[in-house]
């Protein structure tokens, strides 16, 4: 399922309206900072068998995230790098090599219709022979033409997003409203047995494969509010994992939620590679997410 | 304000916690014992004791839109639920968030002492209902299950003056309450694949309408014409919290005039 993504809708939770937004956000600013976009500028988010896309005019553009081996008339391109394409040129992905979510950003603003101060896909997807129009910025929001693009490259630190998605077995939490719910056994399983993303996951939540997690005692929870990371327990003893097109509230116990700056990793975990859980604290989740900013800034 | 653990059990969960910086605080506001946490790295999160409550409906609707009014730059979101409210922040914007909300808790007391909620009785929103076994298409085993018969359930279910609690699960879902205990039946095991827009339904003490066609759980007693939820950004969603709601019966040749979402 492919859709055109920001960085989401807020201000509407409180009537049921789920955020949305890229399931990334470090690969679709990637993607955008490399082409000399503003890091939440639209962008086209790709899951494999991706659409294929077909310029009409000349671009720069980026495939950032998953690899999914893009190639440009026959010829493979490179991620993360900006890649001029011609009038009839047309991109193909080929293979899901690495990770599970791609990013395609183009120069300019992709001129699509917003709904409450977002593009952001919220119940529609690609289709076939959509067609988008790339249009400056207006105003304020006019791109910064007196960089080049290899400027722009140098300041994002390409390797650190890199590893830190890709190359990262260990994803870090803080506990929920609902951990001391859980039983002991359950809370040192948690911390000490691996887990895997199931291929039950999409835009709303990605559901785990690993050992069952218990309560001390079977009971409804009054629904609260749940966010993106949230991890809910479900009665069978699976977590799923709240992701951009979550409910606003849900009924499930909460037992952690995952720091944003971790999240890209669940996204793109593949699900033969198990990681593990480590539980953070609000301190280092927020030093660690404004490190990770300073790269694009 | 006082930093409590004392609500942890196990030493283990203790040790973690208080090593992990997990705070909760609480605050008495106007005999609301308020009590906040963290909801991981974006959220804060009010709470009150967890029940379905009418008179605390209220109050949490109060301190929303206390905060709404500040426009702060820090907040995203501002979401009510039964018992709890839900900042979601901006990470760069925020410092210490638990700093930040007993500072929003200072502020929220002293507004609260010199100015006394709304009294004025909220309008009633009326809700026209077709109860028609076509549209309510639970009605005949609820009516088995509750030793009711279905025109007894339709006016115990119009009877009542329905308070929105909150809106979620999907967009413009408003959860409502209290329904009378003799109408109270359980959610389906089950969820059905597709109910359709309009629906109304039972879960327990709660009783919804679904703004969109989507799958759903809850006993179906009927359908409204209205429309529920409408994209247009002027109108979005029909319900807020705190809103009065009630229900009417109306013929099926009255909702087939009134009508407004797809069939």
């Amino acid at each position: 399922m492919d859709t055109l993504q920001d960085k989401g809708r807020y201000g509407f939770q409180h009537i049921g309206i789920p955020p949305c937004g890229y399931l990334d956000y470090l690969s679709a600013q990637l993607a955008n900072v490399i082409v000399g976009n503003r890091i939440e500028a639209p962008i086209f988010e790709l899951h494999f068998p991706a659409s294929s896309f077909i310029f009409n005019e000349a671009h720069t553009i980026c495939i950032s995230g998953a690899n999914f081996v893009p190639v440009l008339n026959d010829k493979s391109i490179a991620l993360n790098t900006p890649i001029q394409v011609c009038k009839n040129d047309t991109l193909h992905f080929m293979q899901p090599l690495l990770g599970k979510t791609s990013y395609l950003s183009i120069k300019g603003n992709i001129d699509s219709s917003s709904w409450l101060n977002s593009k952001s896909d919220f119940s529609s997807q690609l289709k076939t022979n959509d067609q988008f129009n790339i249009i400056a910025w207006d105003g304020d929001n006019k791109i910064n033409s007196d960089k080049t693009e290899e400027q722009e490259s140098q300041q994002c630190n390409i390797n650190e997003i890199q590893k830190h998605i890709f190359n990262s077995n260990e994803i870090r939490f803080i506990p929920g409203p609902q951990w001391n719910d859980l039983t002991n056994e359950s809370i040192s399983t948690i911390l000490k047995q691996p887990f895997n993303t199931s291929l039950n996951s999409n835009r709303m939540g990605y559901t785990l494969k690993g050992p069952s997690l218990q309560l001390i005692e079977q009971k409804s929870y009054l629904s609260s509010t749940v966010t993106r990371g949230t991890m809910q327990l479900l009665p069978n003893g699976e977590v799923i994992v709240l992701m951009a097109n979550h409910q606003t509230i849900g009924g499930y116990a909460n037992i952690g939620q995952i720091i944003l700056v971790d999240l890209p990793k669940l996204v793109q975990h593949k699900s033969d590679t198990p990681f593990r859980f480590s539980i953070t604290n609000v301190e280092t989740a927020h030093s660690e997410y404004k490190q990770m900013q300073k790269c694009f800034s | 304000m006082k930093i409590t653990y004392d609500h942890l059990e196990h030493p283990l969960k203790k040790l973690l916690l208080m090593f992990q910086h997990i705070k909760t605080m609480t605050k008495k506001i106007s005999n609301f014992n308020w009590k906040v946490q963290a909801l991981g790295d974006h959220a804060i999160q009010f709470y009150l004791p967890e029940k379905m409550d009418p008179a605390m409906i209220g109050e949490i609707k109060y301190f929303h839109d206390f905060i709404f009014s500040l426009k702060l730059k820090e907040i995203k979101d501002i979401i009510p639920s039964y018992h709890t409210l839900t900042l979601i922040y901006d990470i760069e914007l925020m410092h210490e968030p638990i700093e930040f909300a007993n500072d929003l808790f200072e502020r929220y007391k002293s507004q609260r002492e010199i100015d006394l909620p709304n009294k004025e009785v909220n309008k009633i929103i009326e809700v026209p209902v077709c109860y028609d076994e076509n549209f309510g298409i639970d009605l005949i085993s609820m009516s088995t299950k509750l030793n009711l018969s279905i025109n007894e359930i339709i006016k115990i279910h119009t009877e009542n003056i329905y308070q929105v609690y909150c809106l979620g699960f999907m967009p413009g879902f408003a959860y409502m309450g209290d329904v009378n205990s003799k109408i109270q039946i359980a959610r389906h095991p089950q969820p059905r694949k597709n109910v359709s827009a309009g629906s109304v339904g039972i879960a327990g003490a709660q009783t919804g309408i679904y703004p969109i066609h989507s799958p759903g759980g809850w006993q179906i007693i009927g359908r409204t014409p209205l429309k529920i939820f409408d994209k247009n950004p002027a109108i979005l969603s029909k319900f807020k919290m705190g809103d009065a709601i009630k229900f009417y019966p109306i013929t099926r040749a009255e909702f087939e005039s009134l009508n407004q979402n797809e069939l």
